[in-house]
């Protein structure tokens, strides 16, 4: 019996060591993972004008992961944010994808600044199967058709359409006019405008067209003024906008003026327009419900000022906290024992709010990946922009 | 009937700022036998200079007028002297290369001083929006002050051009630079005259048109694009006929785009340059020079 006792003791002994053996080979398996940190890769734009897609938007991530590892981590690993810049351009963009999975080895990548260039780099990310979490870019393309290791905390340019459709409804509008460009930027935004509006049975009153270009709006204006718009749904960039609402104004005509994430700052755009009340109708939509003047945000705010002295505050900072926090929600969610399996099963249908988002951050797999269907409206209230409602979609 | 008003006013008004960068560009043109195409980008630098006294330095609107067409003179004498006369020799396609380089030059230079405040710098609206009727016409107020300042432009240098020494030696040397310089002409210094006189009308047309647009150091290249098609228009040797073809794309381009569409207005002014090109390629007032002897 001594025999045998022994025996059995020397097989569980030796069955709980080869368990551990596993379970320490596991986590050295995993790319990125040890059993003191988690390497997360970004990639997104670090230099050039549209720095801010990227580089401020990693800055919000940071200070997520620095406010997680000051409380010991997530099941004792810290996290590490590993940065490539894609300079806004896709070649590049799908370089950093590559860099970032095979000599970096990173976990998985939290990042996405200008959508043509994420958009570029999107068959790598399904090749490569690394889990991908979008931080900032719109395009619909990125996260439709659903890819299953990509998913996206941004609001899309397709909900973007689909909740300027219902601000519009909800505020009473009667007679709405569109107004677009239609490049490919314009275009991912327009064809589910119309799309919404005709499974709504509105026609709108004038479509008309911008260019970028473009440097007077008068013909548009007219338009607007003798169909009696009483809302107009802006797909177009700041430049266009601007004009656009100056022709308006030298009509005497104030409508209801609904944009997009295109003109992203309500503050910075009035300034833009330099008429005042031009814009006092204006309204745009964010993904998150702050700004970074708000007091509800004022700790986060005072991290990043801490950490990046240096640059310039924004609300894509707060898009990346956001987007950083469902992450981490992710991350626990998907236990100590991590692969990317457990957290690609962690988003299928996560529901988290965060300190910065709108609404609710819900995945709903396999339907959809596009998690954030909650845009905040903001428009100018002096120097500081306010949130005067939110669209639910979900 | 209002929609067309409003139309008929507006393409008058665009019109007539397209026809003073046509004016510019045909001047140019008419001495040089050389497209400058920097204009639109001299253009735009004047507008800059008229924001930086107008809304920086707050001075009233007409003395950033004056100045900026002050500097534009200045500017153009500058380029004249600078990058376009040691290669006067050397063939049009050095001129041709002169002129894009500097029309990168003063973009660059623009975006170095005036950038950095966004993608573009809005100008302050010079009158109150309420429409006014004129003739039974509804009219904008700053679209009014636009033409009449555009008016007043033209007049200044068509007095100029037929009744002073100068508009006669310009007129001299476009006709004949040779002959104008063996009868004693300084053509060297008409042709300084002629590029700083262009510029100038570029800098006032700039002035005129920031208040119902937005500034920014792109703007160079749709304007000159738009203006070299009413040059065009006008059969590019023709002061009248660039005046003429800038009202004329400027009508087409507020008439297709109110009875058309608002697709087809910005593409209008090309596809005149292309069917005049094809159909007539002397323009509506161009014609073989005529060598007065």
């Amino acid at each position: 019996m001594l025999t045998v006792r022994k025996s059995l003791v020397a097989i569980g002994a030796l069955l709980a060591g080869a368990t551990l053996a596993l379970a320490g080979a596991r986590a050295e398996d995993v790319p990125g993972v040890t059993k003191d940190e988690i390497r997360i890769g970004s990639f997104g734009s670090l230099t050039g004008p549209t720095y801010l897609y990227g580089k401020l938007t990693m800055n919000g991530v940071d200070a997520v992961f620095a406010k997680v590892n000051e409380q010991g981590g997530i099941n004792g690993r810290k996290l590490v944010l590993v940065r490539e810049d894609d300079r806004c351009d896709p070649a590049t963009a799908i370089a950093a994808v590559k860099k970032l999975v095979f000599e970096e080895k990173v976990f998985m990548i939290i990042g996405g600044g200008c959508s043509n260039a994420t958009l570029g780099a999107r068959p790598e990310i399904v090749k490569d199967q690394i889990p991908f979490l979008v931080f900032a870019s719109v395009a619909d393309g990125i996260s439709d058709p659903v890819a299953p290791n990509i998913y996206t905390t941004m609001t899309t340019s397709s909900i973007e359409s689909r909740s300027q459709v219902q601000y519009a409804i909800d505020k009473g509008a009667k007679k709405i006019a569109v107004v677009s460009q239609h490049d490919a930027w314009g275009q991912s935004r327009y064809e589910p405008l119309m799309a919404e509006l005709k499974k709504r049975n509105i026609t709108p009153v004038v479509d008309l067209e911008m260019t970028v270009d473009d440097n007077d709006a008068t013909t548009q204006a007219l338009k607007i003024t003798s169909a009696g718009a009483d809302a107009i749904i802006m797909e177009l960039y700041a430049k266009p906008g601007a004009v656009l609402i100056r022709a308006l104004n030298k009509l005497g005509q104030n409508p209801m003026l609904i944009a997009q994430t295109g003109i992203a700052d309500p503050v910075a755009f009035t300034k833009e327009v330099a008429i005042p009340g031009a814009t006092d109708k204006f309204v745009t939509p964010s993904a998150v419900r702050y700004a970074p003047s708000d007091p509800e945000v004022k700790e986060w705010v005072e991290r990043i000022k801490k950490m990046f002295p240096n640059d310039e505050l924004s609300v894509f900072n707060l898009m990346g906290i956001g987007s950083a926090q469902v992450l981490v929600a992710a991350l626990k969610a998907a236990g100590p024992d991590l692969t990317r399996e457990k957290l690609l099963q962690a988003f299928a249908h996560i529901k988290v709010d965060t300190d910065t988002y709108a609404g609710t951050i819900i995945c709903n797999d396999p339907v959809s990946h596009q998690c954030n269907q909650s845009p905040a409206w903001m428009k100018a209230a002096g120097e500081k922009a306010e949130v005067v409602g939110v669209t639910k979609l979900n | 009937m209002m929609m067309f008003g409003y139309l008929l006013a507006s393409g008058i008004t665009t019109g007539a700022l397209y026809a003073l960068v046509a004016l510019g560009i045909t001047v140019v043109y008419k001495a040089t036998r050389s497209v400058n195409f920097a204009h639109g980008d001299l253009f735009m630098i004047g507008g800059f200079i008229a924001y930086t006294f107008h809304v920086m330095w707050g001075l009233p609107y007409v003395v950033a007028l004056l100045l900026a067409v002050a500097a534009g003179f200045a500017i153009g004498a500058v380029v004249e002297r600078l990058a376009f006369r040691p290669l006067r020799d050397q063939g049009l396609v050095s001129l041709l290369l002169a002129a894009i380089g500097l029309s990168f030059i003063l973009k660059g230079t623009a975006r170095a001083v005036w950038g950095g405040k966004g993608d573009f710098i809005p100008f302050p609206p010079i009158a109150t929006p309420s429409p006014i009727s004129v003739g039974g016409i509804l009219v904008v107020p700053q679209q009014l002050i636009v033409l009449a300042g555009a008016i007043a432009v033209m007049a200044i240098f068509a007095g100029l051009f037929k009744f002073t020494k100068l508009g006669r030696m310009m007129q001299a040397t476009a006709d004949n630079a040779k002959a104008a310089k063996l009868v004693g002409i300084p053509v060297n210094r008409v042709y300084v005259y002629t590029m700083a006189i262009g510029t100038a009308i570029a800098g006032s047309a700039a002035v005129l048109m920031a208040p119902i647009t937005l500034l920014y150091p792109d703007i160079g290249f749709v304007l000159f694009i738009k203006s070299f098609a009413a040059a065009v228009l006008g059969g590019l040797t023709s002061i009248p006929g660039a005046v003429a073809g800038g009202f004329l794309i400027g009508l087409i381009e507020a008439m297709s785009g109110g009875y058309i569409s608002t697709q087809v207005q910005d593409v209008s002014s090309y596809i005149v340059i292309m069917l005049v090109l094809v159909f007539m390629p002397q323009g509506l007032f161009g014609g073989r020079a005529l060598r007065r002897v």
